[in-house]
């Protein structure tokens, strides 16, 4: 074929040796101006996802006998990000020679976080809650991440009728799920049942009045102490049945694994569909191992090399943790991904039912520290967290 | 901290998206150091992957654009067979090229790979097309003749060579898509069909050139288009292993800050967010030259010809994906196609004016990864993505508060856009979902608006000259090489991975040169 596109075929050829001199030109032209360092869509991303933020304690206020709120302000901005009720983050600081990070549900709205202002729940369970709850005084710096986690309301997937489950601490993202929709942010209609011990166990009982009043459904279930007004027992199919129709509503579980284990069991017999019930992350916690050996743990962080001990039973980020490593994590439950690292040598397992890791991580050989194990002496490269 | 990294590197590559990586492992081959810099923890950029609940979605691959089967391997392939990572991957064939819906004239088109089956679809879809598609297609063959010619004396072409053995390449090689169709005499409708995959390069069909759209056509059509199994993360780690294998270092969490120079304007390091200082004479900038110039570079250093060279480029179109994870299967839901284009006109310049704003954006290419690879997502699922481009700043609007709803707006629009046009219920099917807006874009890459395109390949600027200038551009600044979609070779994953592969080898015969200098 013969390509022609005017009438006379070299005016084609002509255009084309003007190719290079029409852009040379149009480069030439370009404005003097100074050229942007800002966009609004990448402040946008600042905002939101600012990743590591200095925070300081501003309060701390018991709640009930196994529970605190902690209250943080940011240091390094006026304010945190917005994010979505039901998420978590993760806290970070320094107890003796470790540099230990527990991820923290949120029990703030979003919008009281634009308000410089984030409290958590704190249940006084483990060792770095113990020392968040006892040692920790207002005025005491702390690096926290940015809210994060897929434990919300997902309004193109969910139904407009949820139900909150909640046990223990896991009242915590439920009451800022509660405080956002009132607050317009999110359109549900929820129900929320929270399973405590007896009527000194429950936290936030002011603000949860206060969101009742506004139209919160909330039904108490008290497993110790029958009492008036409240339910007394677990939250069975027999209870949820008496309040809410269980297959017109998305179920949003929040508490301990004894919990989620008896709800689960309950809500199995209405073979739900798996997009009905979203239950909150669990950290993964040491293995039941009796003297337990210790391994060496070889890591490489950009151009260092460490050598640390690690237990059998504690996961390799707890070993770095205790050798005061800064290696990135989140979830802490083999999901996020944010502690994604790189196999070198050595034996290892993943904790039962936690390999979070995408596939071909599998295939080329990386990890997520906060649910391995070491089974041999290993060595990894990590990634500084900051 | 102001600490110094214990070693220093003969060149450091900033951003392992797909040109960083391909560049480092050419600076490897070429026998120098090499350190690949990432602020994400993953490598890849867009090509990635991530998991929600029981799915494993694709973050941003549809189809990897001449590749071809091992025996016959496209231009892809065998560079990824020259890096070493052809094999660490495995690889898939989707089976089809597209299925086109227009909401303005009713088409609804699945077109065939392969080219006599192509033209021979088109056909069918529109009586008296054949000889003009063909000879589109005899046109195509030229250009990329002319393409493999031209890379194999590594662009230093003999313009009378070029003008006795590519004529029709030279001729059609200044205008536009629509100009040379209807040189042609294509049918509208065949003209119309025949632009679907316009929305991959981003550009309508009255700008964009000719020779970079017959060029991706003609390479998916004899082709196909390929896929890893894994996702394209499979891809990047693939990469990674590679890189280590050679020696290289790789750095994730590190942000590079700086490209610090010295009085004379030499690159003399790369400072991470940190203070680290990384040691190094050459890099290779896996990212935009805005964001070089304008943010990564003493201001001093920046001359006024490359600040106007910078601010004359116009960014291409800022991505918005949406992720579907459903708890039917494809044939549960009626889900045919592998490959959907929906545009709401077949008229590409009114559609990427449409595209402009949020409101009046309903364009999407979206993909069923099952209709390609049925094991893709646990058995009685499937999954979904959706993308669409937009073609100005608009979604630098959105405030803080309405973020949440804002991309819960564009995504409810996607499904209710491809459910009317499809007649695919697919809404309660959900399961998991996930949206990556332009801010989510800017978040993990860093690209300025969200940008997921680079430059646009618009008339001046298209990918010919750029081509062409190749040479003259990286003089700018010496000691600066880019790759990546905002390079010489546009945006779109094949096109990165060459660019990467140019200017990593092009940075080792710098090093090559400057060790005979001295």
């Amino acid at each position: 074929m013969k390509f022609k596109k005017q009438i006379f075929g070299f005016m084609d050829m002509l255009r084309f040796t003007k190719l290079v001199p029409n852009r040379r030109e149009a480069l030439a032209n370009g404005a003097d101006i100074t050229l942007p360092k800002e966009y609004r869509t990448n402040r946008l991303a600042e905002r939101l996802h600012p990743g590591y933020m200095q925070v300081e304690l501003t309060e701390v206020r018991e709640l009930t006998p196994n529970m605190h709120a902690l209250t943080f302000r940011r240091t390094d901005a006026d304010a945190f990000p917005f994010f979505r009720a039901g998420q978590y983050v993760s806290l970070q600081g320094k107890v003796g020679d470790s540099l230990v990070s527990r991820p923290y549900s949120i029990a703030s709205s979003p919008r009281e976080a634009l308000e410089n202002k984030l409290t958590l729940g704190i249940e006084d369970a483990g060792f770095f809650s113990k020392f968040l709850c006892h040692e920790a005084k207002p005025g005491d710096t702390f690096v926290m991440a940015e809210p994060t986690g897929e434990f919300h309301y997902e309004t193109l997937r969910d139904k407009k009728q949820i139900v909150c489950i909640a046990g223990g601490s896991g009242i915590t993202p439920c009451l800022s799920m509660a405080k956002s929709r009132f607050e317009g942010d999110e359109d549900y209609e929820m129900t929320l049942f929270y399973g405590v011990r007896d009527r000194a166990h429950i936290a936030f009982r002011e603000e949860l009045e206060a969101l009742a009043a506004k139209g919160l459904k909330i039904v108490y279930v008290l497993s110790d102490e029958e009492a008036e007004g409240y339910e007394h027992g677990f939250v069975s199919a027999a209870l949820l049945e008496k309040y809410v129709d269980v297959h017109n509503v998305s179920f949003f579980l929040c508490g301990p694994q004894a919990m989620y284990k008896f709800v689960l069991g309950e809500l199995s017999k209405y073979n739900l569909p798996i997009k009905a019930v979203r239950k909150d992350a669990t950290c993964c916690g040491d293995l039941a191992i009796d003297n337990p050996k210790t391994y060496t743990l070889t890591v490489h962080m950009r151009d260092q090399v460490f050598t640390i001990p690690a237990k059998e039973n504690e996961t390799l980020l707890v070993a770095m943790e205790r050798a005061g490593l800064n290696a990135p994590n989140k979830c802490r439950a083999g999901g996020c991904g944010y502690c994604h690292s790189k196999w070198l040598n050595g034996e290892f397992k993943i904790a039962d039912g936690r390999d979070g890791r995408r596939e071909a991580d599998r295939k080329f050989g990386f990890i997520h520290p906060c649910v391995t194990y070491p089974l041999s002496d290993l060595e990894i490269d990590v990634p500084v967290a900051y | 901290m102001n600490r110094e990294a214990a070693k220093s590197y003969d060149v450091v590559v900033i951003g392992a998206g797909n040109g960083g990586l391909a560049a480092a492992i050419r600076v490897l081959q070429g026998g120098f150091s090499c350190l690949l810099l990432e602020k994400h923890n993953l490598p890849g950029g867009f090509a990635t992957s991530f998991k929600r609940g029981r799915f494993e979605f694709e973050a941003s691959l549809h189809e990897l654009n001449d590749f071809g089967s091992p025996q016959e391997p496209g231009e892809i392939r065998t560079l990824f067979r020259d890096l070493g990572v052809e094999d660490k991957i495995d690889w898939l064939r989707i089976p089809e090229a597209y299925h086109l819906i227009t909401t303005d004239k009713k088409y609804d088109c699945e077109m065939p790979f392969g080219v006599d089956a192509f033209i021979n679809k088109m056909e069918e879809y529109c009586p008296g097309s054949r000889k003009s598609v063909t000879e589109f297609f005899e046109l195509c063959n030229e250009v990329r003749a002319a393409q493999d010619y031209s890379n194999k004396v590594n662009g230093n072409t003999d313009s009378d060579y070029m003008k006795s053995h590519f004529p029709n390449f030279i001729k059609a090689g200044s205008y536009s898509v629509n100009e040379v169709l209807d040189a042609l005499h294509m049918p509208k409708k065949a003209q119309d069909i025949l632009n679907a995959y316009w929305c991959y390069l981003g550009v309508d069909c009255d700008r964009m050139s000719f020779l970079h759209y017959g060029s991706m056509v003609i390479r998916y059509i004899t082709r196909d288009a390929w896929m890893p199994k894994m996702r394209s993360h499979e891809i990047s780690l693939a990469f990674d292993a590679r890189i280590r294998e050679l020696g290289g270092d790789i750095w994730y969490q590190s942000e590079a800050s700086e490209i610090r120079t010295d009085d004379q304007n030499n690159i003399v390091g790369v400072v991470l967010t940190d203070g680290t200082l990384i040691k190094t004479n050459h890099v290779i900038a896996d990212c935009s030259p805005h964001t070089v110039f304008g943010k990564m570079m003493d201001k001093k250093s920046v001359s006024e010809k490359v600040v106007r060279a910078t601010n004359a480029r116009t960014f291409a179109g800022r991505g918005f994906s949406l992720f579907l994870g459903l708890n039917k299967t494809a044939e549960e839901l009626g889900i045919k196609s592998h490959n959907y284009f929906i545009y709401d006109t077949a008229d590409t310049v009114k559609q990427y004016e449409m595209m402009k704003k949020l409101e009046t954006n309903h364009v999407q290419a979206t993909v069923c990864l099952n209709n390609a690879f049925p094991g893709c997502s646990p058995e009685g699922t499937c999954m979904m993505y959706f993308t669409t481009l937009i073609m100005s700043d608009d979604w630098g609007n959105v405030t803080e508060t309405d973020y949440f709803k804002a991309k819960d707006r564009i995504a409810d629009d996607m499904i209710r856009v491809f459910e009317r046009e499809t007649g695919c219920q697919i809404r309660d099917a959900i399961e998991e979902i996930s949206v990556a807006s332009p801010t989510t874009y800017a978040r993990y890459c860093g690209h300025p608006q969200g940008v997921i395109y680079g430059y646009e390949a618009a008339d001046w600027d298209s990918l010919m000259p750029r081509m062409m200038m190749l040479k003259e551009d990286a003089e700018l600044f010496p000691g600066l090489r880019f790759a990546g979609g905002y390079a010489m070779r546009a945006s779109g994953y094949s096109s990165a991975y060459v660019s990467g592969d140019l200017s990593g080898r092009q940075t080792v015969g710098d090093l090559k040169k400057e060790a005979e200098a001295k």
